[in-house]
């Protein structure tokens, strides 16, 4: 507990260093602005805005500060695209269309708005409560793993995310591997043998962290929407006066808790957002509370349910990132890799090695929920006016930016040519059913994985027999094997008893 | 279908890496006993069998993309394309003005506004980047030649 409350203060010392708070509001404000964007997710933003904020040359503790703003103000802004135009901006906020976008259409666009605010920033907040008690204690724990733990952490890692992210286990864990390969090319650090480099200099250092994120995810979120081309505007739902009532939040405040804990648990998991986390929240709350059949056509606990999973996923995703170094989703794979752009280890030791990092974080995510609250409940009309900017100033202005980080960064044309062909790749990948979070995931943990697994052998001289030694390890496989077997199970008893209530995983 | 070309072009390029890491990666001497071409073995182990399983087993029949769309997206890879070769010649004002007015054009504004929307966005975020962040963006020559006086931006390549 001591180390928790002198952590933070330490955190909010860092928090609220004038410049430092300025950014948290600069990133949430920017944040909320790209997350309404009709169908331009929290990763895409991040992804696009990542070597922007890194090429202003901030101490990382500010970058990881403006970027994680970023990152919880689109998480809040998905939202309002998700209500008033029934467009979700990524798979976290699908569910939110389902019963927001009814209450708007019968005129209570203002109700749904500051309900699904409060809701987010109930859930939010209570995730970073538990961050800041768990993240300490985790990490200690963390302290003891040994390489071999790290590598059997990682097949756990890599199975959370077969088994729950996308729609095939096979094409998830393909592009798992895709991403490792990846990471594989260039100079292999512990012998000094190039690796897949061709003899091309600009590949010995590996490909560029940032050129692989913006490519995959800016630019084909570029290519998607030139597909999905829409001339004109979009016609949004007008935002009312109407607003949250003392009822709402009495019906809403059990729905808002479980929906917390859910998301919280499941943002926890490694590779699993808010998406799995959304979905799992309103699926139980319209198991538990559905009795009137009101699920759907604009139930306020319908709202609630997955706006507060949602934001609960987006602070427990920071707990493995900041603990193991294992990210928690596809967002805080990006953090991470921005992380490692400032030679920052995430991991145990981040919490007493860089305190000012993981408390000022942490710190920052406390005022950012207060700040998203305060700037989202009046603006929320100048956030609604976003929805109408024409897409075809929206596409290029996406192009412009992505070139403008890369360029800034690497200062290489050859780099623009390399994002436009990853982008390529990218819409592809997306057009198959292929998520890119796991791309991003295996890229982001390539060396890591590697590392731990030829640490481990060399300790035991070869021996592979090291890999199931500890009891640490052998419950990760355990639990591992139980997270790929138990969708499974559960779907075919599902199919048994003829239940036709099961949530779709998105 | 889509899904066994995918797969089956994937599959070419993880054969490919499988050979490398097979074949050609060798350490001089024993680091560890792993070396630096283990991993690559099981990685491409693993992405051939995941191929082999889409192949066997495809889920995605065909893309759903029109023929006017394949066209809509095709210009938009060259137009980025063209950008990003006239990224440096041109500089960032005048290179920015072109891509912004012709796509902004060809997704359906009208040929006036896409202009207005071009110049604004070059100029303007020409202005914000390089003067107000301290960022590096490529001026061009002829950039270079009409804001002579003006002070150049840090590391400019």
């Amino acid at each position: 507990m001591d180390t928790v409350l002198s952590g933070l203060a330490t955190g909010f010392g860092v928090a609220f260093d004038p410049f430092n708070l300025m950014l948290v509001l600069v990133g949430c404000f920017a944040g909320t602005l790209i997350g309404a964007l009709p169908g331009l997710g929290p990763i895409n933003g991040v992804a696009i805005l990542l070597p922007i904020a890194y090429g202003l040359g901030f101490k990382p503790e500010s970058t990881l500060i403006l970027l994680a703003g970023i990152y919880y103000g689109a998480e809040y802004g998905g939202r309002i695209s998700s209500i008033l135009l029934n467009v979700p901006g990524d798979a976290g906020a699908v569910m939110t269309t389902l019963d927001g976008n009814p209450m708007a259409r019968a005129g209570e666009a203002g109700r749904a708005l500051s309900l699904s605010a409060i809701a987010s920033f109930i859930g939010g907040t209570f995730a970073v409560i538990l961050l800041s008690l768990f993240a300490p204690l985790l990490a200690g724990f963390a302290v003891t793993f040994s390489p071999a733990d790290y590598v059997a952490l990682m097949v756990f890692a890599f199975a959370s995310l077969a088994s729950l992210v996308g729609k095939s286990t096979v094409k998830t864990l393909l592009g798992a591997t895709i991403g490792l390969m990846l990471a594989t090319i260039g100079i292999d650090a512990n012998t000094g043998v190039p690796r897949y480099t061709f003899g091309i200099p600009d590949f010995l250092a590996g490909i560029d962290f940032l050129i692989v994120v913006v490519g995959l995810f800016g630019m084909a979120e570029l290519l998607t929407l030139v597909e999905h081309q829409v001339s004109g505007r979009l016609k949004s739902l007008p935002v009312d006066r109407s607003f949250v009532r003392m009822a709402d939040m009495v019906l809403c405040r059990w729905t808002i808790f479980r929906a917390s804990v859910i998301g919280f648990f499941i943002g926890i998991l490694p590779g699993t957002g808010a998406s799995v986390a959304s979905a799992v929240a309103y699926g139980t709350e319209k198991r538990i509370s559905d009795s009137g059949r009101t699920f759907g056509t604009g139930d306020p606990r319908g709202l609630a349910a997955p706006e507060a999973a949602n934001n609960a996923a987006a602070g427990g995703a920071m707990v493995p990132m900041l603990t193991l170094g294992i990210p928690g989703s596809g967002t805080t794979a990006i953090l991470l890799g921005a992380l490692l752009m400032f030679n920052i280890q995430p991991g145990p030791m981040l919490f007493t090695q860089k305190p000012e990092v993981a408390w000022g974080l942490v710190a920052s995510m406390y005022i950012g929920n207060v700040a998203l609250l305060v700037i989202n409940l009046p603006l929320v009309g100048l956030f609604a006016r976003m929805l109408t900017i024409p897409q075809h100033y929206l596409t290029p202005l996406i192009a412009i930016l992505a070139f403008i980080g890369i360029y800034t960064i690497v200062g290489n044309p050859h780099d623009l040519f390399l994002i436009t062909l990853l982008g390529i790749f990218g819409w592809f990948l997306r057009k198959l059913d292929f998520s890119l979070a796991p791309v991003i995931l295996g890229f982001v943990l390539g060396s890591l994985f590697e590392n731990n697994l030829r640490r481990a052998l060399s300790i035991s001289g070869g021996d592979w027999g090291i890999l199931i030694q500890d009891y640490k390890s052998v419950t990760l496989y355990v639990l591992a094997v139980l997270v790929v077997a138990a969708p499974i199970w559960l779907a075919r008893r599902a199919r048994r008893m003829e239940g036709d209530s099961t949530p779709e995983r998105g | 279908m889509v899904d066994r070309i995918f797969a089956g072009v994937l599959l070419v390029v993880s054969l490919a890496y499988a050979v490398i890491a097979f074949t050609a990666i060798k350490a001089p001497f024993q680091y560890d006993p792993l070396g630096p071409e283990s991993w690559p073995r099981i990685l491409s182990i693993v992405a051939i069998a995941c191929l082999l399983v889409i192949l066997w087993k495809p889920d995605t029949e065909r893309f759903g993309v029109a023929r006017q769309t394949w066209f809509r997206l095709a210009a938009t890879v060259v137009m980025l394309l063209a950008y990003a070769e006239l990224y440096e010649p041109l500089g960032f004002i005048l290179s920015t003005i072109l891509f912004g007015t012709a796509l902004s054009a060809m997704l359906g504004a009208g040929m006036l506004r896409s202009l207005i929307f071009g110049v604004a966005a070059g100029v303007a975020g020409f202005l914000l980047c390089v003067t107000l962040l301290d960022l590096n963006l490529p001026e061009g020559e002829l950039v270079e030649w009409l804001l002579d006086p003006a002070p150049p931006s840090e590391g400019t390549s």
